[in-house]
């Protein structure tokens, strides 16, 4: 790995920090209110690609582990790994690394516009929606001993939040992608 | 900005090596998993938040920590309630608060450069396969560090310009300016760091 990629690992966990210090937006028609921070696994899969994604999220996770305040709403701490959504946020590293895989599989410069939002768009949903779930679900449900069926039932309510989530990621990383592009440097 | 959860003191677990504090919690979530008598899970759930009380939080932040993980679990528990035995629902509970207290009761007793410290310690297998760094870890590490505050500070300029313009702060405009300023300085810090020969390549 060159200096470069390790600084913009260090930059994107730093970035996915900030995005947990901006206030939660609440929308009158979703359940859940929104944070930022919870965007990062899409952000840095379609804007990192996988590898260095992961990394930065790897990062991430080593300042919550280490004690600091970095999760949104100052939380921190090895307690929350031991809570029931510490699946969740394990799950990030992996979530993160698919989100990747598919951006640097569909994602080319020259492409037409539409296409390069397609390929966003898919990366994000089935890394940060599917994977995630697929691996943050179970984890609840082994925890706490709440049948799986009900706590699938329960995270439909995040899921208009997460498409919406998904939306911003896709805009977001494709203006990143015309503006300065990473993903094509494959580390 | 970044201000570790660590709390100062002179409790015997601040004293308590690193390593055998993280020996501990892994030992009492496997023995709490294992176990399914509700006596055990009881005991441990009161030893834990001893320990995390007497670690010199104040009440109102010891609650502040944990109250967030708390919510989400007695919700379960809630949950559980109408799906479970009472018996089950009693040991699933204090079970998971049990592990969460001695975690943050751990995470409130050991200052980052002791967990730093132990990070290297783990990382050195890894380090003989030639698959990381530990020196990298740390850099990479102090860098979030550094420029946490940076980032920050390039967030409300944005959030101002939006303002100034008359135009509503929303996560999209934010988000795209904010990732594409600060990635653009990649290349200068890395030619500092190369410069320097932090790296010693």
């Amino acid at each position: 790995m060159n200096t470069r990629d390790l600084v913009l690992i260090a930059l994107f966990a730093a970035i996915v920090v900030v995005l947990g210090l901006i206030p939660p937006i609440t929308l009158g028609f979703i359940p859940v209110p929104i944070t930022a921070q919870s965007m990062g696994v899409m952000l840095a899969g379609c804007i990192l690609g996988a590898k260095r994604g992961a990394l930065a999220f790897l990062l991430f996770l080593l300042l919550v582990a280490i004690g600091l305040p970095v999760l949104s709403g100052g939380r921190g701490g090895l307690a929350v790994f031991a809570g029931p959504s510490g699946g969740f946020i394990l799950g990030w590293v992996v979530a993160t690394f698919v989100t990747g895989l598919i951006a640097q599989r569909f994602v080319r410069e020259g492409q037409p516009e539409v296409r390069q939002f397609v390929g966003f768009f898919l990366a994000s949903v089935v890394g940060g929606i599917v994977v995630l779930y697929a691996i943050g679900m179970p984890w609840v449900s082994a925890v706490t001993g709440t049948p799986l069926l009900a706590v699938a039932t329960g995270s439909l309510a995040f899921l208009p939040g997460d498409f919406l989530k998904a939306a911003i990621a896709t805009l977001a990383a494709r203006a990143v992608f015309a503006g300065y592009p990473l993903l094509p440097v494959r580390a | 900005m970044l201000t570790s959860l660590h709390i100062d003191g002179n409790s015997w677990l601040h004293r308590l090596p690193v390593r055998a504090k993280l020996l501990a919690l892994v030992m009492l979530s496997i023995l709490l998993f294992l176990s399914g008598s509700l006596f055990v899970q009881l005991a441990a759930f009161v030893i834990s938040a001893g320990l995390y009380l007497s670690v010199g939080l104040s009440w109102r932040e010891a609650l502040k920590r944990v109250g967030f993980v708390f919510f989400t679990i007695f919700f379960l528990a809630a949950v559980n309630l109408f799906l479970l035995p009472l018996n089950d629902v009693a040991v699933l509970t204090l079970r998971l608060m049990a592990l969460v207290l001695f975690a943050a009761a751990v995470t409130a007793t050991t200052t980052i450069s002791e967990f730093m410290d132990e990070v290297t310690a783990l990382l050195t297998p890894f380090e003989r396969l030639g698959w990381v760094r530990a020196a990298d870890v740390s850099l990479a590490l102090g860098l979030v560090l550094r420029f946490v505050p940076d980032i920050f500070a390039r967030y409300q300029a944005i959030r101002e310009a939006h303002r100034a313009r008359g135009l509503p702060v929303r996560p999209l405009t934010i988000i795209g300016p904010l990732i594409i300023l600060t990635l653009k300085d990649a290349d200068t810090i890395a030619a500092a760091i190369d410069a320097r020969g932090f790296r010693r390549q």
